[in-house]
């Protein structure tokens, strides 16, 4: 492969970890000499295009993910990037459903396309993860060059990431309601998939924050205080923004997909945390069946609830 | 201390010996049945999967009988089992059930509550009585696998229907009732010969042979699976699970606990199917169904419970094993509201198609219908 005059191209499915990892990515590939190509945002015939062809069992996200492979498949492009996350973190993990997602995927594209699929297990110790990365690299370029996109790109990372956290300090004391949205980021920010949630939300005047404006320091600590600490990397974050924010907060939205596992637990979890501080709380289970006005009514009877309750 | 647990098939009776090893009490809750899940269900969060369920009905239907201590597992993900512990604990806490929850896990973190529970398990235990059941608990452990798979094998060919599932209760029964290793072992001789004066010598030795595999619960569980062994044993088939108690405690319970648990045999037979651990028993039903195909078994059924995890990613992955290895595969999913006759529809189907291709594909092989 070293040496083609033509930029080759990886194709990016924009769903599930892109919505975490996006700049990195796009960073990493640029570096290395490949030009990324990243799937259209999730719209309705990439979706269609998921449902009719991956397992009924799998949520939502999972399904798009399907669907947005398959739309950069018929793109023409020969080589995908479908990372096998495990872990994360030391000691945590993420959902199962992702563990084995390359050989979900792969049995739905056709066998010409080659995936790139390093596996991330952040549990094998200390820089596992960016030896992974490394180590897909090398194919394309040499290791000083593929060492030297790495750092260029967890610093583009870093960036990001800050930029969000930032969020968190702006003051905008104009909004009215002050609410917290939890879920998977890969539904929480899929304007798609969840229905605008939050530009909905930004119109009945209620500010909204998320568990990604907060520094995993956070969610770490919130989560030792736990009887049992929670292992899945999602759940431990949003629980960590409950604890972090619930001072400032009017309701709290809970996002998940139809039939999410670590969700379900999760959610009496936060239950517990919920009941204690007195707050709102309204859950929002989406599968490819969920209606954008009837989610748009319960926001607004949620709303005016929490709006009631604070005048009380 | 009153001890209770759940279910898990007929773990049951050897539980019940070690657990009078250690000097408790144990209170075995009646075995599931519409009750057990209704209450559980009602309790539980929504999207729970139906182990779960199940679960905690066994629980409260165990402090029910008076009990006031609690034993579950617990682990560290991926699986959500990990983490079931965790939250019937805090559910039984907003009940208001005041009893002593104790996890079995290993510990990570925090020392002085693992402290704290291994006192409060081996507090009361003598040296001598523990050891002693111990032993009773694995060879009450062997024994029973050894009958349910030689009811597994006798069923399809029994003479009179029901009697083999007769025998295999009253059996069950004595196993329980039995204190010495002697005894036990007197006893598995005389189930065998049992087992054997039931066979009708005039089938054909060899019938129809389905695998059974897919989430451990629901495989091991009848009432999760809706008896499922006794209905393809009904139908004239011989059932073979991949999933036995016993190695399911040795490789997932002693050897992940120790880290020598080894997934490379697995892996190699997934090999081209999946690559590696997803959690759960996702790895070993892809391997296993590679395996069975292999062996040459007539088909082969998946059961899950609706919403587990790691199971999703295997049933979306069986059907290209089913394509390649040419082994028809059925993908069962069931939760609280499974209905029998449905389900016996289904099965009925599957082994009627499966008796067919095998007809087609050997035609030597004489039909067996019962």
């Amino acid at each position: 492969m070293r040496g083609c005059l033509t930029i080759q191209k990886v194709g990016i499915p924009s769903a599930l970890y892109y919505f975490y990892y996006h700049p990195l990515w796009r960073c990493f590939f640029a570096e290395l000499g490949l030009e990324p190509i990243f799937s259209p945002p999730t719209n309705q015939e990439i979706l269609a295009r998921g449902l009719s062809s991956c397992v009924d069992g799998a949520c939502l996200p999972v399904k798009a993910y399907v669907g947005h492979c398959q739309t950069l498949a018929e793109q023409g492009l020969e080589l995908l990037f479908i990372p096998e996350i495990i872990s994360l973190f030391k000691g945590e993990y993420i959902c199962p459903n992702f563990m084995g997602l390359r050989d979900l995927v792969k049995q739905y594209l056709p066998p010409s396309i080659r995936l790139l699929s390093p596996v991330l297990d952040a549990r094998k110790g200390r820089g596992a993860v960016s030896r992974a990365y490394w180590h897909m690299g090398r194919e394309f370029a040499l290791l000083p060059k593929v060492k030297r996109a790495w750092r260029r790109a967890v610093s583009e990372q870093q960036t990001f990431v800050l930029a969000q956290q930032a969020q968190l300090a702006e003051s905008s004391s104009s909004k009215r309601l002050n609410i917290l949205l939890l879920g998977p980021r890969y539904l929480v920010d899929d304007q798609f998939l969840n229905g605008n949630l939050s530009e909905k939300l930004g119109l009945l005047d209620a500010r909204v924050f998320t568990a990604a404006q907060l520094a995993d320091v956070v969610s770490w600590n919130a989560n030792s205080m736990l009887s049992k600490r929670l292992f899945w990397t999602g759940a431990r974050r949003s629980i960590g923004a409950l604890e972090h924010l619930t001072k400032r907060l009017d309701g709290v939205i809970t996002m998940a997909p139809f039939g999410c596992g670590a969700e379900s637990l999760l959610g009496t979890v936060i239950d517990q945390r919920i009941k204690a501080n007195h707050l709102g709380k309204l859950e929002l289970n989406i599968d490819e069946h969920t209606s954008e006005l009837g989610m748009l009514t319960r926001l607004e009877a949620f709303c005016d609830l929490l709006e009631r309750k604070k005048v009380l | 201390m009153k001890v209770t647990f759940p279910h898990l098939g007929n773990a049951y009776i050897p539980l019940e010996a070690l657990l009078q090893g250690l000097g408790h009490e144990p209170v075995t809750p009646p075995l599931g049945s519409k009750n057990t899940l209704e209450w559980g269900s009602r309790h539980s969060p929504e999207d729970t999967c139906l182990p779960f369920k199940i679960v905690l009905g066994n629980m409260l239907e165990g402090l029910n009988l008076g009990a006031d201590c609690i034993y579950m597992l617990g682990g560290w993900g991926p699986c959500r089992l990990g983490y079931y512990g965790e939250i019937q604990r805090i559910i039984l806490e907003d009940l208001g059930k005041d009893a002593e929850f104790i996890t079995l896990e290993v510990p990570k973190g925090n020392y002085s509550l693992a402290w704290e529970r291994l006192r409060k398990i081996f507090g009361p235990a003598k040296a001598g009585k523990f050891f002693g059941g111990c032993l009773l608990f694995w060879a009450k452990l062997k024994v029973l696998e050894e009958m349910e798979t030689l009811a597994l094998k006798t069923r399809p060919r029994e003479r009179q229907k029901g009697s083999t599932s007769k025998l295999l209760q009253q059996q069950l029964k004595r196993l329980q009732d039995l204190q010495s290793m002697q005894g036990i072992e007197k006893m598995r001789l005389a189930s065998k010969e049992a087992f054997r004066d039931l066979t009708d010598s005039s089938l054909p030795t060899e019938i129809l042979r389905i695998g059974l595999l897919g989430e451990v619960y629901t495989v091991v569980e009848p009432f999760a699976n809706l008896q499922i062994e006794e209905r393809l044993g009904y139908l004239g088939v011989e059932v073979v699970r991949t999933i036995s108690l016993k190695a399911w405690i040795e490789d997932h319970i002693f050897k992940n606990a120790l880290g020598l648990y080894n997934l490379k045999k697995l892996k190699s037979s997934a090999k081209g199917y999946l690559r590696g651990f997803i959690g759960g028993h996702g790895l070993e039903s892809v391997a296993r169904s590679v395996d069975l195909a292999r062996e040459g078994f007539g088909g082969i059924i998946h059961i899950l419970p609706l919403s587990c995890m790691p199971e999703i990613v295997a049933q979306g992955i069986l059907p290209e094993v089913s394509t390649k290895e040419k082994i028809p595969i059925l993908s069962l999913v069931v939760d609280e509201h499974s209905g029998e006759t449905g389900f016996q529809t289904r099965l009925e189907a599957f082994v009627d198609l499966l008796q067919r291709r095998q007809q087609t594909l050997c035609p030597t092989k004489k039909k067996v219908y019962t």
